[in-house]
């Protein structure tokens, strides 16, 4: 029973945030059952009990929505699911069934699926209507299909990502630069700077990843310290995003990734830069690179709050997980998940890119293998596998050649994490050898009539041998 | 609107009624614009803000002027959304003012500051004004272009038949695709767990490992510049327990790093006694007494535990003006844990030139009973402080010792009554002996002749006491003889005689108490009275 007067009226805000949050609350759950029951059905037959319980919780959980919103609407758009225009939010307890969800329905071209309590839409004329009109035989009266939404304005604003990808990745670079160098001098390095750019990379991450992930395969746009240093905090962000740390979070990640190197702008540059191979002394200084990251960031005026985090990852990054590796570690110590991260992005650029001593990069591939496999290079299994997950078997950049004898160039991991071998590549070259320029887009997942792949990768190639320049396709 | 709820925020604590005013203000005007509109974005000019093309807010004097606040630093929109009244635009004051107080080279500015405020309901555009030289993005450098033929037959060479080192879905674990659930657990506790870690600990862990095997001495000198720069900082960050592993690792390294030269040697011996040293010391007591939040008892008796015996003066000296009851509990802690291993600082602290710690460290040698103390006590007997001279005749009584009862016996003579007193009532109650012949005098010389009645009567108790049936013959003159003329001494007198005798407890003392039973003098037979019950039958 309410007391006196009439009952108060919901704010506008109020309602907002209310239906916000109860969308994007029911809506991970529409999520997870949804993915369940797909999974299920593909293990077992539709009689077995555990696909009934989850067809039971499924149309339990869309029932609940449906008698809050009377409409439910499952929208892709572009690397973001939406439930009633709300966004999900990815987090480590659903990121695998929202990959899952996001890669079904980019393969069955579908850009959104609605449930509605009232009536069915007219579809389109197309493979979605085919599909509409199959649901409309078999009976299915409520639940619609429409294709994706590609709209002038989605080209546009893909365009634009990419040129303020270029921008951010640029000004990350220039800034490294800056600060390296400035401590090198031993000048005030400008911190603001260094904030703004690593914050910059969040948000680039978090609205269109694929579009500053794909430049990291820019090869000498400036000097290996530098770029390399970005690439890592922007596969750091990435896979950060993936695990689904917080925005801030990802910002302590990015910032600590930027710095993991900063020791070396104490090392002398004829060892930094010295072709061939080193001898043991300058090893043993080269070695001394994540320690003097630490006593660099203690004498980095400017900041407001000394950079533990930074220091720590710094320090950790070239430690394996069973504490060997170096520096010797004395002193009862967990890695950081911070490093582990970070010793993972470290690793695979640095192997992928080529530097004074290592002319020749291996390939992604390769690299991505060899860190999985080999136990002996002490990086954490799981942190490897959630970064194969992100950019996939073949990352992005990588130069392949299919079973068609087409050359391409991997475009962007597929968001559906069962088919990391099956990439979005960009065909750069026909079987005959004749160059596309730019070439066209390839989704390997996707079969044809008769449910078969029609590319699949058999090779990974060194770019140079065939005259193709990565970054051209990225920039 | 936003001016003065900006000027309120400069002002005024959040608790302050024109500051709650304020924001009231602008939560009810913001309310009412979204009747009409679902957002509100402005466009930042240098010197004013404009809606919809009109002027809304104009302000040229730069230090008053919010959009120069919002301009100088780049941002050139700005958009509510109906919500931001319930929280965000209290947070958006907030970063507004700090903008506004910021240095040039301070380490943030208006944008990095509402970037992590990750606000929902302002969004802003802004112009990235630092130059960094950016070098723009271009295509790559032009790489000889292979012809097709060629590119064809780099085809066949390279993809059938299927080459060793190709990389299949089949060389990875089936399982790659997807994180097991144990997985992602084990990446969610591996976060929380870099969210709960102790950082400093982390990084001071670093430093001491480094401090260990780098054996260098520019890169050891570093290492320990950082560590005695870093106490003070942890200290004020009231990080004690951070203070503490420093203090202890530093005797580590001092036991185990190699080749440590004599100077590096000596710097670390002397870090934990710098912080033992009393203006260091002071500042942290001081800090903690003042605190409005306490660190736990477990942090701060970690640190007090790695101070040194000369902290030990400033402890006391710090005890009676501490105001905070758990404060003062460590303090008195920490002491007496350096009193008890630290007879020297004792009799430091003894001879202080503040009287109240000297007060403090008579008490806790007392409670401690802390044999070496009495030395320091002697001459303390000497000063006018009433006071402190109980507290040193009951510290001496405490403890006891040969030399604590010497110098009770002579505070049996000194000038001050509840002293002398206090005195001679302890050692009566300790047997003390030695002190009888002193007693003696005072009882049958002149001394007692000006004394109070109870001054009286405490100095022959212990007379009775200590010196027994061979002081009967002397107590019963006193008691039942009369003088020359036939006069007999004072009531008082006989009074206190009789209760000596008590204190002598024999057959014979009985019998002279027995014959005064009936004085005439009230006071006198009362004494003899209680003296016979004390005696007993």
């Amino acid at each position: 029973m309410s007391g006196g007067g009439p009952p108060r009226q919901a704010s506008i805000a109020e309602t907002i945030q209310t239906t916000d949050g109860f969308l994007r609350h029911a809506g991970r759950e529409f999520l997870v059952v949804l993915y369940t029951s797909f999974r299920s059905l593909k293990l077992y037959p539709i009689e077995n009990a555990q696909v009934q319980k989850a067809l039971d919780d499924l149309a339990a959980t869309t029932k609940h929505l449906l008698d809050v919103e009377k409409e439910l609407e499952l929208r892709l758009q572009g690397e973001f699911l939406f439930v009633n225009s709300t966004r999900l939010r990815l987090d480590l307890d659903n990121y695998a069934s929202f990959s899952h969800i996001l890669g079904v329905l980019r393969q069955c071209g579908v850009g959104a699926v609605r449930m509605l309590s009232y009536a069915a839409k007219e579809a389109n004329p197309n493979k979605v209507f085919e599909l509409g009109q199959k649901l409309t035989d078999g009976g299915v009266s409520f639940i619609s299909v429409e294709p994706p939404l590609e709209t002038d304005e989605d080209v546009e604003e893909e365009e634009r990502q990419k040129e303020a990808a270029k921008r951010t990745y640029a000004r990350s670079v220039a800034v490294t630069k800056e600060v390296i160098n400035s401590i090198r001098m031993g000048r005030t390095a400008n911190v603001k700077k260094v904030k703004r750019a690593v914050q910059a990379i969040v948000d680039q991450v978090l609205n269109n990843e694929a579009s500053l992930v794909g430049l990291t395969t820019l090869r000498d746009y400036d000097e290996y310290t530098f770029t390399h240093s970005v690439n890592v905090c922007i596969f750091s962000v990435a896979l950060g995003r993936k695990l689904g740390l917080t925005k801030l979070q990802l910002y302590d990640l990015g910032i600590a990734a930027l710095f993991h190197d900063v020791g070396k702008s104490r090392v002398p540059l004829e060892v930094l830069n010295k072709q061939g191979g080193l001898s043991d002394e300058e090893w043993r200084i080269m070695q001394a690179h994540p320690w003097l990251g630490v006593l660099t960031l203690f004498g980095l005026r400017g900041y407001g709050e000394i950079p533990y985090r930074g220091m720590i990852v710094a320090y950790e990054h070239h430690m394996k997980t069973d504490l060997t590796g170096y520096p010797k570690s004395l002193r009862p110590r967990d890695l950081s998940i911070y490093s582990k991260i970070v010793s993972v992005a470290d690793g695979f650029d640095a192997a992928t890119s080529r530097r004074v001593y290592q002319t020749v990069p291996i390939q992604p591939d390769q690299v991505l293998k060899e860190m999985w496999e080999n136990p002996r290079r002490g990086y954490d299994p799981i942190v490897v596998k959630a970064f194969i997950n992100l950019i996939g078997i073949y990352p992005v950049g990588t130069c392949v050649i299919l079973d068609t004898y087409e050359v391409a160039i991997v475009h962007s991991a597929n968001p559906d994490v069962t088919h990391v071998h099956r990439p979005v590549v960009r065909v750069v070259a026909s079987a005959e050898g004749a160059p596309h320029q730019p070439g066209f887009l390839a989704d390997l997942a996707q079969r044809d009539a008769q449910g078969n792949f029609p590319r699949t990768i058999v090779k990974v190639t060194d770019p140079a041998k065939y005259g193709i320049n990565i970054s051209d396709h990225f920039v | 609107m936003l001016s003065k709820g900006l000027r309120a925020t400069q002002l005024y604590l959040p608790n302050n009624p024109v500051y709650q005013r304020a924001v009231d203000n602008i939560r009810a005007a913001l309310r009412q614009i979204w009747q009409a509109t679902d957002d509100l974005v402005f466009d930042v000019a240098e010197t004013e803000v404009r809606w919809e093309d009109a002027v809304v807010y104009s302000q040229d004097n730069r230090s008053e002027s919010v959009a120069w606040t919002l301009y100088k630093d780049g941002v050139r929109s700005l958009a509510f959304k109906p919500g931001i009244e319930e929280v965000e635009i209290v947070r958006f004051l907030g970063v507004l003012h700090q903008a506004k107080s910021l240095q040039a080279d301070a380490p943030d500015d208006l944008l990095t500051l509402l970037w992590a405020q990750d606000f929902q309901f302002i969004s802003y555009t802004f112009r990235e004004l630092a130059s960094e030289n950016a070098v723009p993005i271009e295509a790559g450098a032009t790489i000889p272009t292979t012809p097709p033929t060629q590119v064809r037959r780099y085809v066949e060479e390279e993809a059938p038949p299927k080459r060793a080192g190709l990389v299949s879905i089949d060389d990875f674990d089936t399982t790659l695709y997807f994180l097991e659930d144990k997985e992602v657990d084990y990446l969610k506790r591996d976060v929380e767990r870099e969210y709960a870690q102790d950082l400093r600990r982390n990084v001071l862990a670093m430093l001491f490992d480094l401090l260990e095997l780098q054996t260098y001495g520019t890169v050891r000198a570093e290492l320990i510049s950082i560590l005695e720069n870093f106490i003070p900082y942890l200290l004020g960050a009231a990080d004690f327990r951070s203070v503490a592993f420093i203090l202890r690792e530093t005797r580590v390294i001092l036991q185990r790093a190699r080749e440590l030269i004599p100077e590096h040697r000596q710097t670390l011996e002397t870090m934990p006694t710098r912080l033992s040293q009393r203006e260091a010391l002071s500042q942290l007591i001081q800090s903690l007494d003042e605190a409005t939040v306490h660190p736990t008892e477990e942090e701060l008796s970690e640190l007090f535990q790695e101070l040194r015996a000369e902290a030990l003066v400033t402890l006391i000296g710090w005890l009676p003006r501490l105001n905070n009851e758990r404060v003062r509990d460590l303090v008195h802690g920490a002491a007496a844990r350096l009193a008890q291993a630290n007879a020297g600082e004792v009799l430091k602290a003894l001879a202080s030139e503040d009287s109240a710690a000297q007060l403090e460290m008579v008490k806790l040698a007392g409670r401690l009973k802390l044999p070496g103390a009495p030395d320091g006590m002697e001459p303390l007997l000497g000063s006018n402080d009433r006071t402190l001279k109980l507290a040193v005749v009951e510290a001496l009584t405490a403890i006891a010792s040969p030399s604590a009862m010497r110098l009770l016996e002579k505070a049996i003579e000194d000038a001050d009554r509840d002293v002398r007193i206090a005195a001679v009532r302890f050692v009566a109650s300790r047997g003390y002996r030695n002190a009888a012949p002193r007693v003696e005098s005072i009882v049958t010389g002149s001394k007692l002749r000006n004394a109070d009645l109870t001054e009286k009567m405490t100095f022959f108790e212990a007379f009775g006491s200590l010196v027994g049936a061979r002081g009967i013959p002397v107590l019963e003159k006193m008691l039942v003889a009369k003088g020359l003329l036939g006069k007999k001494e004072d009531p008082e007198t006989r009074a206190c005689a009789a209760m000596a005798l008590g204190k002598v407890r024999t057959p014979e003392a009985r019998a002279v108490l027995e014959r005064a039973a009936q004085d005439k003098e009230p006071l006198v037979r009362n004494a003899v009275s209680r003296a016979l019950r004390e005696v007993g039958g």
